[in-house]
């Protein structure tokens, strides 16, 4: 909303560089840029959490903790269901011919209902980097991505982002078609999370497959392009108050942000003359992964929680 | 927009709209493969739905395969399915001749903890509530005769229906009822193979020593039978546990590769069965040279929860349990 708004804008004029942040410390591009270059706060914590989810589920089953049941297409903390989202979207398109949404428990709704509206507060994609499972793998290979490379000079093959928004109704229009979870079967997330749970099986093999595809061919294939579950996640956190935001005046345009960021597009007010107002909120696509906080060497993208300053 | 960039973002385009359009046609006819391959139906003897489940063409879509019923079972008898079953992959199935429901749970959780109602509880609850009316009923009629006698017909003593009733407790029969509830499969007997039939016995332990399914005896049923009537039926009380002379009943689950018995005529699915006599009896017919003949029968009360299938002794159950829903 904001943000389609403030892309239309007259753009603020670029700074010159007196004006830049590494010039008012006295310091030298390089030198400045270099800063943060070895923090790693937020990613630690995020991965701490990643980790630490997975561990609660498998312990919560192996050692019967009661805790954290069930995988992350449906769990039960602590006596409440959570429920995903697009499985929903699923069953529910099936159930529209078949009328099986009559037998869905009160559980289910409510689950759903904690699902949404958690992440339509915390921000939708905030899952994909803070709870998904694969999302930590991939994070991983493109780590060694970057390394081949370099080394071996892999080119990588991009696509029309909006993609996803046609997979989004094709795996609906699939299930519909097929009346089975065609979607579920193939979900990574979903064979991750049961693979660390209920023991490994064949359908591993899909993972190695992907992680390949993604290896050699084209980077993060399936966050980006593919993953209707992250689609529907950006979808329920559109209007979130939890957001990356962008101060200007903090701003030295060394592009950092860019290059470490997943989803570049929704920083594209970092870049030199584009900026349209002094504060910016990353968009939807954002999934709250920290890469560009712990990096950005003036400070100027942070976690902030809208409206929170007008609380107190 | 220069022509150089044009012709790139055409391109870009074309590429992306084949990306998709062949990423679903290939997800779709994978999909209709692995529906000729598999099937849409994967039950069989060894693939049984858990307690309630729906239709199987709207299980295989209802379930979202979290697994709670897998972890909430305390018999450890659901798991889920690998994707060599195609479609149904990662729902849960129970394989009664590995472990079976064996009913020692505190009340169908597996059914209560569906998120989907694809196990659907409702039937049982239905089952429960029709249990403690009856229940109340008899407790009632039960009170009123006691009163009858102590205050003369017709007085009542000012309490409550079960006010005073000191042993008022619905719970067991209410949980028992629903367990009898359950209709996962029906259970068959396979005459050819069955040691019964043939007039054999049976000593030693049904299954091999590498067997990791865990037994647990029956609970005494009302109809215990105490006396041998006539010779007819084969004796029940007298093997419960007779290997380490323990009590009649005992509690504590073991591996069933650490029981023995030891039958005249084979008989371990009609004494183990937890649901007892309304789901299986041993019929005897005395044949026309006055020998007995004997063959174990199924009747409408069984579940299908299929511990008949993991104790029966010979080498291929003789026993099967085809699903129901």
């Amino acid at each position: 909303m904001i943000f389609k708004k403030s892309k239309d804008k007259e753009p603020l004029p670029a700074k010159p560089v007196g004006q830049l942040p590494h010039a008012q410390e006295g310091l030298s591009y390089n030198e400045w840029r270099n800063k943060r270059r070895y923090n790693h706060k937020w990613r630690n914590i995020r991965w701490a959490v990643v980790i630490g989810l997975s561990l609660l589920f498998m312990l919560s089953f192996m050692l019967d903790l009661s805790i954290l049941e069930g995988s992350l297409s449906g769990s039960r903390l602590v006596g409440f269901y959570l429920i995903d989202p697009f499985n929903t979207l699923q069953l529910l398109s099936i159930s529209s011919r078949t009328g099986f949404i009559a037998l869905l428990t009160m559980n289910f709704w409510i689950g759903l209902m904690i699902i949404v509206g958690f992440y339509a507060i915390m921000g939708g994609r905030t899952y994909c980097s803070w709870i998904c499972p694969y999302h930590f793998i991939a994070e991983w290979v493109d780590k060694l991505r970057g390394y081949m490379e370099k080394k071996y000079k892999i080119k990588n093959h991009t696509f029309n982002r909006s993609l996803r928004y046609v997979f989004w109704v094709g795996f609906i229009l699939l299930a519909f078609a097929t009346s089975s979870l065609v979607f579920e079967v193939i979900n990574p997330v979903g064979i991750i999370s049961r693979a660390l749970i209920y023991g490994p099986g064949l359908i591993l093999l899909w993972i190695v497959a992907l992680v390949l595809f993604e290896l050699l061919y084209s980077k993060r294939f399936w966050c980006s392009y593919v993953c209707p579950i992250g689609t529907t996640m950006a979808m329920v956190g559109k209007a979130s108050p939890m957001v990356v935001q962008f101060d200007y005046e903090k701003c030295g345009y060394c592009g950092e942000c860019q290059k470490v960021c997943e989803v570049p597009h929704v920083l594209w007010f970092t870049k030199r003359g584009k900026a349209t107002q002094k504060i910016h909120t990353a968009g939807a696509d954002c999934t709250r992964c920290g890469y560009c906080v712990d990096r950005c060497p003036g400070k100027a993208l942070t976690y902030s929680f809208k409206g929170i300053d007008k609380l107190t | 927009m220069n022509q150089k960039s044009t012709e790139i973002s055409r391109r870009n385009f074309l590429k992306s709209g084949a990306v998709v359009a062949g990423s679903l046609v290939a997800i779709g006819a994978g999909v209709g493969i692995v529906k000729t391959v598999t099937g849409n139906d994967v039950r069989n003897k060894n693939f049984l739905r858990p307690p309630g489940a729906a239709k199987e063409k709207d299980f295989v879509y209802g379930c979202i395969k979290c697994g709670l019923c897998v972890q909430i079972c305390p018999v450890h008898a659901i798991r889920l399915a690998g994707i060599n079953k195609g479609l149904s992959y990662s729902t849960p199935y129970i394989d009664p001749r590995s472990q079976p429901c064996d009913f020692s749970c505190d009340s169908l959780q597996c059914v209560e903890t569906c998120p989907t109602g694809v196990l659907d509880f409702r039937q049982f609850k239905h089952a429960g509530t029709e249990a403690i009316i009856a229940y109340e009923e008899e407790r009632k009629a039960e009170r009123q005769q006691q009163n009858d006698s102590i205050h003369g017909v017709g007085m009542h003593d000012g309490k409550g229906p079960h006010g005073a009733d000191k042993g008022y407790n619905p719970f067991p029969i209410q949980i028992a009822a629903m367990k009898e509830a359950v209709r996962m499969g029906t259970a068959k007997l396979i005459p050819e193979t069955c040691l019964a039939v043939q007039g054999k016995g049976f000593t030693g332990t049904p299954r091999d020593q590498d067997f990791k399914g865990v037994y647990r005896s029956p609970a005494p049923t009302t109809t215990e039978i105490t006396e041998q009537e006539g010779g007819d039926r084969p004796r029940r009380h007298q093997q419960r546990g007779n290997a380490s002379g323990e009590q009649i009943y005992e509690k504590q689950a073991s591996p069933l590769r650490n029981k023995t018995f030891a039958r005249d005529i084979c008989n371990l699915c009609v004494t183990e069965c937890p649901i007892g006599e309304k789901a299986i009896v041993m019929s005897a017919e005395t044949m026309a040279d006055g020998t007995l003949h004997y063959s174990p029968q199924v009747l409408d009360g069984c579940t299908g929860c299929g511990v008949c299938v993991m104790v029966c002794p010979t080498a291929e159950a003789s026993i099967i349990v085809l699903p129901n829903n």
